[in-house]
């Protein structure tokens, strides 16, 4: 058996040419590959990493952007843990798709699932999207945000690193909530107010995070 | 020493002691010297024949000297003789090499003098071959000749010579090439092929294939235009026609297939080997855009778009999960979406032509690579030739065709799968006398039927997308068995599962109460769940080795990613597990609580102080424990043929434990004399058996605390415990389950037992 605490499933989702296979390559190899061809159906990778002493394995599920591989991608929504929902910020149609790609969440997803949202190619001189409007999106949608550059290698390891630690949250505080034979609904975004402000590592997660609770239930005592 | 030259003098004694000492010393002194005397001799000669050898020595060292001189001068002599050699080597090569130019310079002649009256003859192969003779000869060398020659100043027509075969071959290839056109206009297979052949000697080797390759995609498409209006229109009177597009599609990509296959070895032969991937460029273009008219044919015959519209809006509107029972058979009643049962042909349909183009592709991949590999260029080139393969092959229409294919096949897949395990769920019927009802073969058939085809496919993301598709399918599965079941097991007088299901026979489900129905439907669901648990290990079983079948050699990444959908299907099985589990305590909470307590606690009327004659009158009587395990046996005799073996043991399981559990309770608020203590003995031995029988599984353990507890309270006097207590005792006894402060307190139940004696005793 290989040694480790928790196992989690991150998806990569999102339009084709973002840069999902550069961002995962990045993080677990180290690497930019420049002149990646497109990925078919998906693809997956593996990375253990320790975090707040413990050891975590994190298996990365590339997903290719086309449509025509939507029907394979989508079978893998189900059992993730998170979601990565990625956009070029130098490419307003990537991110005009992006309630697209929240619907087929919505749809396929478990609604608990973690969601972020993330700003790619922030090396580029052609900016088309500023950082607040992307922030604005997130905060409206109850998603994490984060701009990166997997070209620079700036953000993507904090990218995964804050993903694997709110998930050993949720995790443990899914087994607390068992014990105390408390409700299971809790597990949700709801508890991410508290224990992300605790975290001085998710400073840049937990400034949406009070509000996000609240259009969380507001959205959940709607439906 | 020190004493001999001390000489004492005092006294004539010691006078004459140091005198005879002095004689002693004296005598020793001359034996040494004649020893030493009489080895002079031997030395002598010794002496003697060293200075002999000193002689011989000088002689050896001149030899040494002159030996030397000798080796360095044969050195010298060989080092002159080997430049020689080679510069005799390297005569030799450029005779050769000068010969080589002299035989081109005939040849060059004699083409030169050849190829014109080749030319004028029609005679094409003849002077292709004199053409393909003066190419091969260096062009470079040949300048150089040409120049040296003239410079010498000699007539000779080598740069004439080198002219002429210029322009002939100038002449030639146009007259190649008009000659091929012409063949290819008249559709002369015999003189395309003839002349197929002149263009690598004419060093036109990409003209030539290329040439020979639009040649061939014109007839090829020709021919498949014709094929598939016939087969469309036999198809349909024949039994074929529910694969009539795959027919189609197969028989269009074998056409190209075979063209590689025949002309494999003809290119090999004639243009050598690395030419075939231009061929097959060219053959893909054209494959690529027949393949996208039989796909639009099908798409159109079999309305693919507008089943995919409908699945998708129906999907949008049950919000991607499948409907709950309720839902489902409310919009059963709208027609509005495909039916499992007409998308069935379709899905195999679309199955076979995925399965037929990862064939092609593998085909192709592996010819392709076979010339390249063959083909006489660096490593470097091979690799650029191997990535353009790749390329061609991920690239071409036909790729994204067949990933659209894929696609629209998983999208009918699940709607299939999902449609039809709902219809599994609703039309679920019991049957008499099984105690799974009919949902639990049936949705496993339909999973495993499912995943079959999606071997069929010959995709590796097409099966991991159908598990993942089963596994989804599988939790909404789970929740429809689970809805019973958090409902709880109805209590009630008649609160037994066997008599609500006799009812339910004898009269019928009309007359049978909603509580019985409730409470078979309980039993039932339990009984599906962990058959389904089963049901789903057999199923995952069957599928890694299936999937070994179909997919020998899977990557490193390919089998990881298999690896991880299928234990998606494990995770599947904990939670039907964590399910099973959830109705057992349902079960035992409102089932075997109620009805246990009572009969238990009548231990509380049954006196254990007992005189003798009292004794004889109860084992005379109905006992406590007769009693106990008539009305037990009685209840799972109720359970053991509706439950499922596995339920049935985890039944007897939690009886047992509940049993045991609260007659600990009642002896605990029981006296007893040494004769009560006997008949409590007897009474736990009947129960232990009795459980023991019963089951398959040992129930041994949960009785091990009350057959302590007898133990202690049948014993004759308190100091007779330290014989079953003790360290020495471990071996044969069990370990003890109670503690030494529990003993006390049961050792205080025995009114006769003093509690003197009780304190004293060491534990």
């Amino acid at each position: 058996m290989e040694d480790y605490k928790f196992l989690f499933k991150i998806v990569l989702v999102g339009n084709a040419g973002v840069g999902k296979t550069c961002l995962v390559r990045r993080f677990t190899q180290g690497l930019f590959p420049p002149g990646q061809g497109a990925t078919i159906g998906v693809d997956f990778m593996i990375k253990t990493v320790e975090v707040e002493g413990e050891k975590i394995k994190l298996q990365i599920w590339d997903t290719a952007g086309q449509e025509r591989f939507r029907s394979i991608t989508q079978s893998y929504y189900r059992s993730a843990h998170a979601l990565i929902l990625v956009y070029d910020i130098s490419c307003q149609p990537t991110f005009d798709c992006l309630p697209d790609w929240l619907r087929e969440i919505q749809e396929y997803a478990n609604s608990k699932v973690l969601k972020i949202l993330v700003g790619n190619k922030t090396d580029r001189d052609d900016r088309e999207i500023p950082t607040q409007i992307g922030e604005e999106f997130a905060k409206q949608h109850d998603m994490y945000f984060l701009e990166t550059s997997a070209k620079e290698a700036e953000n993507v390891e904090r990218l995964f690193y804050e993903i694997a630690a709110e998930l050993i949250d949720q995790a443990r505080n899914k087994d607390g909530a068992n014990v105390n034979k408390t409700t299971t609904d809790s597990i949700g975004l709801g508890n991410f107010g508290t224990k992300a402000t605790q975290n001085s590592c998710c400073s840049s997660f937990s400034s949406n995070t009070s509000q996000s609770t609240n259009e969380n239930n507001n959205s959940r005592n709607n439906t | 020493m020190a004493t001999t030259t001390t000489i004492d003098v005092s006294t004539p004694e010691s006078i004459q002691t140091t005198l005879r000492k002095i004689a002693e010393e004296e005598n020793d002194i001359d034996t040494n010297l004649e020893n030493l005397l009489s080895k002079q001799s031997l030395i002598e000669s010794k002496m003697g024949a060293i200075c002999y050898f000193l002689g011989t020595l000088n002689t050896v060292v001149a030899d040494t000297k002159k030996l030397s001189t000798q080796i360095s001068h044969t050195a010298n002599l060989a080092e002159s003789v080997s430049a020689k050699v080679r510069s005799v080597d390297l005569a030799r090569s450029r005779a050769s090499e000068c010969q080589q130019r002299v035989h081109d310079l005939i040849d060059l002649q004699l083409c030169s003098q050849g190829v014109l009256k080749a030319i004028e003859e029609e005679d094409y192969e003849k002077g292709s071959a004199l053409i393909g003779r003066f190419l091969s000869i260096d062009q470079n060398v040949l300048q150089r000749t040409a120049g040296d020659v003239g410079s010498s100043g000699s007539v000779t027509s080598v740069s004439d010579a080198v002219r002429t075969l210029e322009n002939a071959t100038e002449k030639m290839r146009k007259l190649v090439v008009i000659r091929f056109d012409e063949a290819v206009n008249k559709d002369d297979l015999a003189s395309v092929e003839r002349f197929l052949k002149l263009f690598p000697l004419l060093g036109i080797h990409y003209d030539g294939i290329e040439k020979f390759g639009k040649y061939i995609c014109t007839k090829l498409a020709i021919k498949s235009e014709k094929e598939l209006r016939t087969s469309l229109d036999i198809a349909k009177s024949e039994n074929r026609l529910p694969v009539a597009f795959a027919d189609t599609l197969t028989t269009l990509l074998e056409n190209f297939a075979r063209v590689i296959e025949v002309n494999k070895p003809i290119i090999e032969a004639h243009y050598g080997s690395g030419y075939l991937i231009i061929l097959a460029i060219l053959l893909q273009n054209e494959c690529d855009s027949e393949v996208k008219n039989v796909v639009l044919e099908f798409n159109k015959n079999r309305r693919i778009n507008d089943l995919i519209q409908q699945i998708k809006e129906y999907n949008r509107a049950t919000g991607g999960n499948m409907p709950s029972l309720s839902q489902y058979q409310k919009q059963s009643v709208n027609a509005d979406k495909p039916q499992p049962k007409d998308i069935d042909p379709i899905i195999v349909e679309l199955t076979i032509m995925h399965s037929r183009v990862e064939l092609y592709f593998r085909f192709l991949r592996r010819k392709v690579k076979l010339d390249i590999d063959a083909s006489n260029v660096e490593d470097v080139e091979k690799e650029r030739q191997t990535q353009r393969l790749n390329s061609l092959l991920n690239n071409s229409g036909l790729s994204r065709q067949m990933q659209e294919l894929l696609s629209n096949y998983l999208l009918l897949e699940r709607h299939f799968m999902e449609e039809s395990v709902n219809k599994a769920i609703t039309l679920d019927t019991f049957e008499v006398g099984q105690q799974c009802s009919s949902m639990v073969d049936d949705v496993f058939y339909i999973l495993r039927k499912c995943i079959r085809r999606s071997l069929t496919t010959q995709s590796v993301n097409g099966l991991c997308a159908v598990i993942n598709n089963t596994a989804s399918c599988l939790y909404n599965f789970i929740n429809a068995l689970k809805v019973p079941l958090k409902n709880g097991y109805p209590s009630g007088y008649t609160d037994l599962a066997y008599s609500a299901i006799q009812s339910a026979v004898q009269h019928g489900k009309l007359q049978s109460s909603d509580s019985e129905k409730a409470r078979s439907n309980f039993i039932n669901r339990l009984n599906n769940a962990d058959m389904s648990t089963e049901f789903l290990e057999t199923l995952w079983e069957t599928i890694e080795q299936d999937i070994k079948n179909t997919f020998p050699t899977l990557s490193v990444t390919e089998q990881r990613i298999v690896d991880s959908c299928i234990s998606e299907l494990r995770t599947v099985r904990d939670t039907l597990k964590a399910c099973v589990n959830f109705g057992m305590t349902q079960l035992r909470s409102s089932a075997v609580k109620p009805r246990l307590n009572p009969w238990i606690d009548q231990f509380l009327n049954y006196s254990h102080i007992l005189s003798e004659e009292e004794l004889a009158d109860y084992e005379a009587g109905e006992t406590f424990i007769q009693t106990l395990i008539v009305q037990l046996d009685g209840f799972l005799s109720q359970f053991k043929n509706v439950l499922t073996p596995r339920n049935f043991d985890a039944f007897v399981s939690i009886l047992a434990t509940d049993t045991t559990a609260r007659l600990e309770r009642a002896i605990k608020k029981t006296s007893f004399n040494r004769l009560g203590g006997l008949i409590l003995d007897q009474e736990i031995r009947a129960l232990s058996s009795y459980l023991t029988g019963v089951t398959s599984w040992s129930v041994r353990d949960k009785m091990t605390r009350l057959t302590q507890i007898a133990t202690i309270l049948n014993l004759e006097k308190v100091d007779e415990l330290t014989e079953y207590w003790g360290p020495e005792n471990e071996n044969e006894t069990p370990s003890w389950r109670l503690t030494p402060q529990e003993v006390r307190i049961l050792l205080a139940l025995r009114i006769d037992f003093r509690m003197d004696d009780i304190k004293r005793i060491k534990l």
